[in-house]
């Protein structure tokens, strides 16, 4: 489904990833793992458009995406969660969701499917965004995304900012999205969490892919283990 | 002095109007148009010029109106490109030197081709009372003017999906591209609607009196202080702002002199700036 191949990004022309070859196919859930600083950010930032990219390819579906804006990816399909979420503060959960679906009129189906995922926006559809609690502007950040109906939604750090409970919950519900058929790219700094509801990752280091293989694999990779899992 | 008030909110749509041009160009890119009063005129000298020619005033109100537009759009294509590459404070002062730098072209161009340029649309018919005040067709058909196309602002930023998009590259532009909104087409647009406020403006205010070729600095610094007293990027507010700084000055032109007027604003805009530093419903 999506097919990255030798893409450079990064920011004043100081490149922060560089060659960087990552496939996500159809119903997959893939983590994007490595420690701060290591390019995680930035890597799903050059997908989604927001930043320009250096070199390499992105391809959706057969579809060049390379030259593309984030406004034209976002409509072609590639939904994505920044760890910053982005919302609208000063606009109701409700407007926050309606907006997702832009330019197209939200529908009714997949907004109940939202608020049936998180039924806390349901209750809180007011309200609004900036008054919402850590978690349910998490939430909310993946509702919004969810309304463009997306084929592929990626998230950075989706557990950032988030009591360790909630980061659990927010886990489960990408892994019930994922068992819905949703195909999922998400960068982690909780190595264990994310390898818990992905099925393949790859790790990155300085900016380059280091590793990559199945969860089990690297969950048993003695580099992995030591280096993110903090196990000897 | 009820009919000075009247006088102030007459005064105060347009003043109302002239802001929310300013404050959403403002809300969406951080530029302040310095040129507004500028294109204001040109709207007014425009509409003059097809009345000398012996075309109907409505005719001459949409080509002003028409002109206002063409000329925000050829400045956004043109000057505001550089602008709108640079970033926070830099593209804030660019935006600033640029558009001084348009409004004294445009301005020194008008008033060298049209020294006694003026727009004066006449609308006839005897006084009517409004509140026990006679009150002139014109500033009756101006103060309509303004209301309606409020209503219609309102409806399309509260209403439609395209207006929603407008105030969500307000609140968050990353966010807003994420959601599938072209920040730069969005900023176009607005700016094309902010000609149309100027010459909607325009048009209004020569309802009630003559418009000279040399208004527009003064129209920009009312514009100006509507935006901060009203919050930037505020519709609302810049509304709000509009009325209460009309009658303002309405009521110190009456009572205290027309020349320390604008004094009078200014310090009524400090005055709200200091209780409320974000203006009347800045976020």
């Amino acid at each position: 489904m999506l097919e990255v191949a030798g893409l450079a990004a990064g920011y004043l022309g100081e490149r922060v990833i560089d060659g960087i070859d990552v496939e996500v196919r159809t119903g997959e859930a893939v983590a994007v793992i490595g420690s701060n600083g290591a390019g995680k950010t930035t890597l799903l930032r050059a997908i989604a458009g927001l930043l320009p990219r250096m070199a390499g390819r992105v391809v959706l579906d057969g579809k060049d995406l390379t030259r593309s804006p984030a406004h034209r990816i976002s409509r072609t399909g590639i939904a994505y969660v920044p760890a910053e979420r982005h919302l609208f503060p000063a606009m109701t959960v409700k407007s926050n969701l309606v907006l997702g679906a832009y330019p197209r009129r939200a529908d009714r189906d997949t907004l109940e499917l939202v608020y049936d995922l998180f039924p806390r926006l349901r209750e809180r559809h007011r309200q609004q965004a900036g008054t919402l609690s850590g978690g349910e502007q998490q939430m909310l950040a993946v509702g919004r995304a969810l309304m463009a109906k997306p084929r592929l939604l990626m998230l950075d750090e989706p557990t950032t900012g988030l009591a360790p409970k909630i980061a659990q919950a927010a886990f489960e519900a990408l892994e019930g999205l994922k068992s819905g058929g949703m195909t999922l790219l998400i960068a982690e700094q909780q190595v264990p969490l994310a390898l818990s509801v992905a099925d393949r990752g790859y790790v990155l280091e300085n900016g380059r892919i280091r590793l990559s293989g199945t969860s089990e694999e690297l969950d048993r990779n003695p580099e992995v283990r030591r280096a993110y899992l903090g196990i000897a | 002095m009820r009919a000075v008030v009247l006088d102030g909110i007459v005064l105060g749509l347009a003043f109302g109007l002239l802001g929310v041009g300013m404050t959403l160009v403002y809300g969406l890119g951080g530029v302040i148009n310095l040129a507004y009063g500028q294109i204001v005129i040109a709207a007014a000298i425009v509409a003059s010029l097809v009345i000398e020619r012996g075309e109907s005033q409505a005719v001459a109100a949409g080509v002003g109106v028409l002109a206002a537009v063409g000329l925000s759009v050829l400045l956004d294509l043109t000057l505001m490109r550089p602008v709108y590459r640079q970033h926070g404070e830099e593209r804030t002062l660019l935006g600033l030197l640029l558009t001084l730098g348009a409004a004294f072209v445009i301005g020194g161009l008008l008033a060298w081709r049209y020294p006694a340029g003026a727009l004066y649309i006449f609308v006839g018919g005897d006084p009517i009372s409004v509140i026990g005040v006679p009150m002139s067709v014109g500033s009756i058909w101006a103060s309509a003017t303004a209301l309606a196309v409020a209503a219609v602002l309102l409806v399309f930023f509260g209403a439609t999906t395209f207006g929603r998009g407008v105030r969500s590259v307000i609140q968050d532009e990353t966010g807003a591209r994420l959601v599938g909104i072209n920040p730069s087409f969005v900023r176009t647009v607005i700016f094309a609607l902010s000609g149309a406020l100027a010459g909607v403006v325009a048009i209004a205010q020569s309802m009630t009196g003559p418009l000279t070729v040399n208004a527009g600095f003064e129209l920009t610094t009312f514009a100006l202080i509507v935006t901060v007293v009203g919050g930037l990027g505020s519709v609302a507010g810049a509304f709000l702002a509009g009325l209460l700084l009309g009658v303002v000055n309405a009521l110190s032109a009456h009572y205290i002199g027309q020349y320390i007027t604008t004094i009078v604003l200014l310090g009524a805009a400090a005055l709200t700036i200091l209780i409320r530093p974000r203006g009347l419903l800045g976020r």
